[in-house]
């Protein structure tokens, strides 16, 4: 797909006009990001106060006092004891023991005993389980990024989602969780898609009734991992 | 439903207030919207700190557009998009329509997206042998009903689940006989499922570009963007040029203030970054990525000096929060954006002779100015519409004729006081009771209110009266 | 309702003993008083009833008689330079003064605010605006900011809700001090009125140029003035009162008084009746 000509020529144009609306600035490169990173130190005092001062504590917090759409949450151990965890959710939904897990060896090396793993994801009324990078305790998201083991879809297909967050990657804001971001950005391997979940599919378009389940999971289970 | 004209804005109006029932139906959506707004800020005792890092976060990006869209162009590029630009809406959506042709597309997904609306898309793929499939749940009802949206956040607020229930019956291939709300949200999600899985196209807005990495930011409920985005073969998005941020972190301050503003919920379900086409190996996602940039009117704001308007971030608070939005609704205003950002916004879309009037459909209050996460000085910037309509002499003859006289005889005390105290006694005429029930040249007041009586005499010349004889002419 | 079916020059009442006050506080300030359009012609007795209260806070008050109109048909219909016109005449007419008090809100943010706003490109007369700007405040929040006053001896029985008129509210913060004045009323209680801050949909010339949108506005704020069930509707803008009051009086409410909160404040709510009697 080649760029049209027309785009070659708009381009100039709007540069133009924004030279036009503005001859005078001619800030150099380095002023600007001086003025931009200060923009970012006004952060501080201007977002919300975490109810807990421990990211993962004030995440769970978050999630149980019922702040995040459709979300529950808890803490086990290790991964060793995520199939007992995975089969008590099936159980609460009473549903089969068939779950679609994000193809990573620590999640393939798990005994799952009577649980199959590799239900078709499209396929409604499915369980998805996948490895979050991150969580932030700010608004009780867990992030995932795009890669060969992280099929974006497994997040937006089911009607019911199990994410595994590590402990120690929970982020006291969404701020921090840019930083990294600007780091991953900086090494030239950012993910095509970079995705902040905070709770299910939901909508108020009609009467502005909030239904939950809209196209993707209506159930959303946040599983914290200590030692991972 | 016919879209209607912003030129037509009186028709239009008149219209709106005689539909009996329209009023409950705004008021459903904008009332829940202002007291869940209000609890969100309560909740947020930082708001004020944080909407002025917001307004300074975009004044920064808006003073350095060519920088930032340089560097956005490059990161973005270097991400494997690639990135067009348009200058007018009709420009953007022929590339949008090329790319669809080039790749022979049938069926093309939307996940909601304004601009899209603004360049004229959705019309542009109705035309062709496309198929436009609308994946936001009230972007999905109005296609059905074949209405403009009348809202920029719940474009289907006019809608009622009487009219949803027979738009699934009539459309879905698998309709609910349930009446229920929830199970017409459910045969949504089973109609658009397999629909979202065989697009060969899925187009996005953005709510933000990332300068400094390329990204573009998409921010749902329903996350229906990612289902957009990423089972097509090819991604499109298209984004006005005043989205930019300088980066991630700086993106971050204006989410807090933009699900607040426009919900009330303190985030979003679905907030996603896009860099371009799958990766090698990638376990999904587009093959071919391309990014729009459009103009239609926005440089034109900042030779305007109408650049505060720049700093939108489409929350649509500043509707919600209107007392002429809440009387005569979205679709009066006859544009894409309603309300008062989009009375400001529609003169450099379109043109200020079609659409002066909706600048004048304006009590002045400043709840709009109020409630704005950005702190855009709205009536301000509608105001100075105003100027340039009188400018350019669009204001109806009789009106201006009515002006400037009073302002003749405003900047003559003497006369004025003359001509206030003949005024008095005209008005004297047709009181009765101490009332006025009609009144000649005022017939605007009298149609809907009485207007009480004056005194025979105005307060200048009953003070002149008791004064003793000294002037009082001052100082 | 906002109606006196006295006729205040057709009463011989002479208000000269008003003047004999004597300046209660703080060194005398010298008050230019802009009448505005509404109060000169079509309810006097607010002009009285502002004379009356800022000579009780100690100010000596004079009235310019080569006053007019602050602009603001002008400025909100776009006309600039009429505004302008408007503008040098009234900055020359009340600069000289200490403090310049006007009995509304929005008459009041026109000279605070919009005089700047036309005249930012001649910077002799923006000075002068700018000057002129810091000096004027609306009635209300002068008695209460400037000068601390509490109005004594004032007396009506009934009860009240207030609309905060959106120019005082929005672009001068006048809330609290209306309250705080008509607190010190014996025999006035406050009842909340829904959407108190909503905008009654006056709008100057919006009132007459999108009548039937201002009608559906103003029929919604007089059904919560109903709803709050009072005696009097009290306000600060005589724009919106009117609005109000004429919307209820069309409908048939003849039972809820509107007033200016001065007139309340000055005892002045019969008309010219008390005027003579004010300030006791």
């Amino acid at each position: 797909m080649q760029k049209y000509k027309s785009s070659e020529l708009s381009r100039a144009r709007i540069f133009k006009a924004i030279h036009e609306a503005a001859p005078e600035n001619q800030a150099s490169k380095s002023d600007i990001a001086t003025e931009a990173l200060a923009l970012l130190s006004l952060s501080e005092g201007a977002r919300p106060e975490l109810l807990s001062s421990d990211a993962a504590e004030a995440m769970i917090m978050r999630i149980q006092a019922g702040l995040v759409i459709g979300t529950t949450i808890e803490k086990i151990k290790t991964l060793d004891s995520l199939p007992t965890t995975v089969q008590s959710f099936l159980d609460k939904y009473a549903l089969p023991p068939c779950i679609k897990i994000q193809d990573l060896s620590d999640f393939q090396s798990l005994d799952w005993g009577v649980i199959s793993t590799n239900s078709d994801v499209r396929e409604d009324n499915s369980v998805g389980l996948c490895l979050a990078e991150y969580g932030v305790a700010e608004t009780g998201s867990f992030v995932v990024h795009s890669s060969p083991e992280m099929p974006i879809l497994i997040n937006f297909l089911p009607l019911y989602l199990l994410a595994v967050v590590p402990k120690s990657k929970i982020l006291h804001y969404m701020d921090d969780y840019a930083l990294i971001a600007n780091d991953i950005a900086k090494h030239a391997k950012t993910p095509r898609n970079m995705c902040l979940i905070s709770g299910v599919s939901g909508t108020t378009d009609i009467e502005g009734v909030l239904v939950q389940g809209a196209h993707g999971p209506k159930i959303l289970h946040i599983i914290v991992v200590e030692d991972i | 439903m016919q879209a209607s004209k912003p030129e037509h804005f009186n028709l239009n109006v008149k219209k709106a207030l005689a539909q009996p029932d329209l009023k409950g139906i705004i008021r459903r959506t904008t009332d829940k919207a202002d007291a869940k707004r209000a609890e969100a800020v309560v909740n947020f005792p930082e708001f004020e700190k944080a909407r002025l890092q917001g307004q300074k976060i975009k004044d920064h990006t808006i003073k350095h557009m060519a920088h930032y869209l340089a560097e956005f162009e490059k990161n973005a590029s270097a991400q494997g998009a690639i990135v067009h630009w348009a200058s007018t809406g009709e420009e953007a959506s022929r590339i949008v329509m090329d790319i669809c042709k080039q790749h022979n597309a049938k069926k093309v997904t939307r996940s909601k997206s304004m601009l899209g609306e603004e360049i004229g898309l959705t019309h542009s793929l109705d035309n062709s042998d496309i198929e436009r499939i609308e994946t936001d749940l009230a972007e999905h009802i109005i296609q059905l009903a074949g209405d403009p949206p009348s809202h920029i956040v719940w474009p289907a607020m006019h809608r009622s689940r009487e009219d949803v229930i027979k738009l699934f019956r009539q459309f879905h291939k698998d309709p609910t006989s349930s009446e229920e709300i929830i199970d017409l949200v459910d045969s949504a999600r089973r109609d658009l499922r397999t629909k979202f899985l065989a697009a060969d196209i899925g187009i996005s807005g953005a709510n933000f570009l990332l300068a400094d990495s390329g990204s573009t930011c998409t921010v749902t409920n329903e996350g229906n963007a990612e289902l957009t985005t990423t089972p097509p073969k090819v991604h499109i998005i298209t984004a006005g040029i005043e989205k930019l941020v300088p980066s991630m972190a700086h993106a971050v301050p204006l989410l807090r203030l933009l699900t607040r503003s426009a919900t009330g919920a303190e985030i979003t379900q679905y907030i996603t970054f896009h860099n371009g086409p799958k990766r090698i190996n990638d376990a999904d996602g587009p093959e071919e990525c391309h990014i729009v940039l459009v103009d239609n009117g926005r440089t034109k704001m900042l030779a305007d000096d109408m650049k505060e308007m720049l700093r939108c971030i489409r929350c649509g608070a500043c509707m919600n929060h209107c007392v002429v939005y809440k009387h005569i609704g979205g679709h009066a205003y006859g544009s894409v954006y309603p309300g008062p950002m989009g009375s400001v916004l529609t003169p450099h879309l379109n043109s200020l002779e079609v659409a002066n009037k909706q600048t004048h459909a304006c009590t002045m209050n400043g709840r709009c100015e109020e409630v704005c996460p950005v702190n855009i000085p709205l009536p301000k910037l509608l105001r100075s519409l105003r100027a340039q309509s009188w400018e350019k002499k669009f204001e109806p003859l009789t009106n201006r004729l009515f002006v400037k006289i009073f302002a003749q005889l405003a900047k003559r005390p003497k006369l004025f006081q003359f001509t206030s105290s003949c005024s008095v006694l005209f008005m004297r005429v047709f009181s009765k009771n101490g009332w006025i029930r009609f009144l000649p040249l005022a017939a605007g007041w009298t149609k809907n209110r009485d207007l009480i009586a004056p005194n025979s005499q105005t307060f200048m010349q009953q003070y002149k009266k008791h004064q003793k004889p000294k002037s009082n002419r001052s100082a | 309702m906002l109606n006196d079916s006295t006729n205040l020059s057709d009463d011989s009442s002479d208000n000269s003993d008003q003047k004999k006050i004597p300046c209660v506080n703080v060194g005398e300030k010298r008050v230019g008083l802009f009448v505005t359009c509404l109060v000169n012609t079509m309810r006097p007795s607010v002009g009285f009833a502002s004379l009356s209260l800022l000579e009780q806070a100690g100010c000596k008050v004079e009235v310019p008689e080569a006053q007019s109109c602050c602009g603001q048909p002008a400025f909100n219909s776009g006309d600039d330079e009429g505004t302008r016109q408007i503008a040098y005449q009234t900055i020359a007419q009340f600069e000289g003064f200490d403090y310049v008090v006007v009995p509304s809100g929005s008459c009041a943010a026109m000279i605070k605010k919009s005089f700047i706003e036309v005249l930012k490109e001649q910077p002799e007369w923006l000075a002068r605006a700018k000057r002129l700007a810091n000096v004027t405040y609306e009635l209300l929040s002068f008695l209460v900011d400037v000068c601390d006053f509490v109005p004594e001896g004032v007396e009506l029985n009934g009860s009240y809700t207030y609309h905060d008129s959106c120019s005082g509210y929005r672009s001068l913060g006048v809330y609290e001090q209306p309250r705080k004045m008509l607190a010190k009323v014996s025999g006035l209680s406050h009842k909340p009125l829904n959407g108190h801050s909503e905008c009654c949909g006056f709008g100057g010339t919006f009132c007459v140029k999108y009548s039937d949108i201002s009608n559906e506005i103003v029929t919604e704020k007089a059904d919560n003035i109903l709803d709050s069930n009072v005696d009097f509707l009290l306000g600060g803008d005589m724009g919106c009162l009117m609005n109000m009051a004429g919307k209820l009086n069309r409908d048939g409410h003849t039972e809820i008084k509107a007033l200016h909160t001065a007139e309340v404040l000055a005892g002045m709510t019969q008309g010219v009746i008390e005027v003579k009697n004010a300030g006791k």
